[in-house]
């Protein structure tokens, strides 16, 4: 019954979902984020595991503690996580995805031409 | 921050040495462990293992050997007094099946004096279970419910549920411990559950202790589990490199064999096949099969 990959803690599963819903916008800068309370309840996980997510989101700046009222997303939240994650990106994925690329003897540039035709029909979002 | 506050207060749970005879046969060992506040406990272990010993020692329901200190008394001498703090439900302890529910709720107003009926009525808002209705003509998934309002409408610091979904189907189980989610966890609260379904409670849990045989063979908190134990699925090519090891458990399905080792290096095991962390279920047969020292 699980919704979690059980390579990753799962402390860090929730909080990249956090992170995914203040990406795409579902959760808007200086709005209210779900309790740890409901989230705990609604993953059926526990109240600490949670409140770990939360916290190194809050560590990273991307979202607001406040006494008594909740979590809240942190103006300029959105550009912070992106600069983020896209650093995480180039210093931990795209090293892998390189190696396996030249394992595979693809031409980057040739994937490149493909991923933009597809992302050109499949766009919404910037 | 007040939720993310460590607690640092006394335990709510302490045992040293606990040990039950029942007829000359000794049936604990001398448990050591605390219990701290604002946590879940799993005690998972065998039937016959002294799971349900254990937790009538902690509710003053069994006389014992040695020390066991619950909200910083001693359970067997203030059972009465701890009660009024200390919550159970377990699968042998029934309400009193002739009361209506209403008339449940009016009995424990009298007699137990943190029982708050606004906030039982409360909980049973959403479910089947009708104030008019006899105990006795509610079904399995509704006494479940009424037990667990009645239990979290006392308001207590300590609630610990043997095998309390027992019998449930996966609707009633999730809808279970979701309430207690919602409505009983906070940081001042401590849970103790027993459990067979491990694999359902196993994100909900800060803590686990596996019990076999009268004796702790696990206490452990579930955030560092994955330090100490590994699961590899071992290639085929791999099996003897990687029982140099010393695996804890070998199980061979459909000629892939799976190991769980006990402090050993994930790179190196890396080398031997896909590593993850074992989950309970996993653990729970690798650590009861190992032979007693």
């Amino acid at each position: 019954m699980s919704q979690f990959n059980d390579t990753q803690p799962i402390f860090l599963q929730i909080s990249e979902r956090i992170a995914e819903m203040i990406l795409s916008k579902t959760a808007k800068e200086g709005e209210a984020l779900p309790s740890v309370r409901q989230i705990s309840a609604d993953l059926q996980v526990n109240p600490l595991t949670v409140t770990r997510a939360y916290q190194s989101l809050v560590d990273l700046g991307v979202v607001e503690s406040r006494r008594g009222m909740g979590m809240y997303v942190q103006p300029g939240a959105r550009a912070r996580l992106l600069a983020h994650e896209r650093q995480r990106f180039l210093t931990e994925e795209w090293p892998r995805i390189a190696k396996r690329l030249a394992a595979l003897e693809l031409d980057p540039a040739e994937l490149l031409a493909n991923a933009n035709k597809v992302t050109d029909q499949g766009s919404t979002d910037e | 921050m007040n939720d993310l506050a460590e607690t640092t207060s006394a335990p709510i749970v302490s045992a040293r040495g606990l040990r039950k005879q029942f007829g000359g046969r000794e049936i604990l060992h001398g448990l050591d462990f605390d219990i701290p506040a604002g946590r879940i406990y799993g005690l998972v272990g065998h039937n016959g293992a002294g799971k349900t010993t254990t937790l009538n020692a902690i509710l003053g329901l069994t006389s014992y050997e040695g020390t066991v200190r619950v909200l910083g008394e001693d359970p067997y001498a203030k059972r009465a007094q701890l009660m009024e703090n200390v919550a159970f439900i377990s699968d042998v302890a029934s309400l009193p099946r002739f009361l209506r529910v209403r008339e449940l709720f009016a009995l424990l107003t009298n007699i137990h004096p943190n029982f708050d009926q606004q906030k039982a009525r409360g909980f049973l808002e959403g479910t089947d279970v009708r104030m008019d209705a006899r105990i006795k003509n509610l079904s399995k998934g509704m006494i479940a419910q009424l037990h667990l309002a009645v239990v979290m409408a006392i308001n207590a610091r300590l609630l610990v549920l043997d095998e309390p979904t027992l019998g449930l189907d996966i609707t009633y189980r999730k809808r279970f411990y979701r309430r207690l989610l919602e409505d009983y966890m906070t940081e001042e609260r401590t849970l103790l559950i027993t459990t067979h379904q491990v694999d359902e409670i196993e994100f909900m849990l800060s803590d686990i202790m596996f019990i076999r045989d009268g004796e702790l063979v696990l206490h452990m908190q579930m955030e560092t589990v994955s330090g100490k134990y590994a699961q590899v699925l071992v290639r085929p090519a791999d099996v003897e490199a990687a029982r140099a090891h010393k695996p804890i458990y070998e199980e061979t399905r459909f000629g892939q064999t799976a190991m769980v080792f006990d402090g050993v290096d994930r790179d190196t095991l890396a080398a031997f096949g896909e590593v993850s962390t074992p989950t309970l279920s996993d653990l729970f047969v690798a650590l009861m099969q190992r032979e007693p020292k």
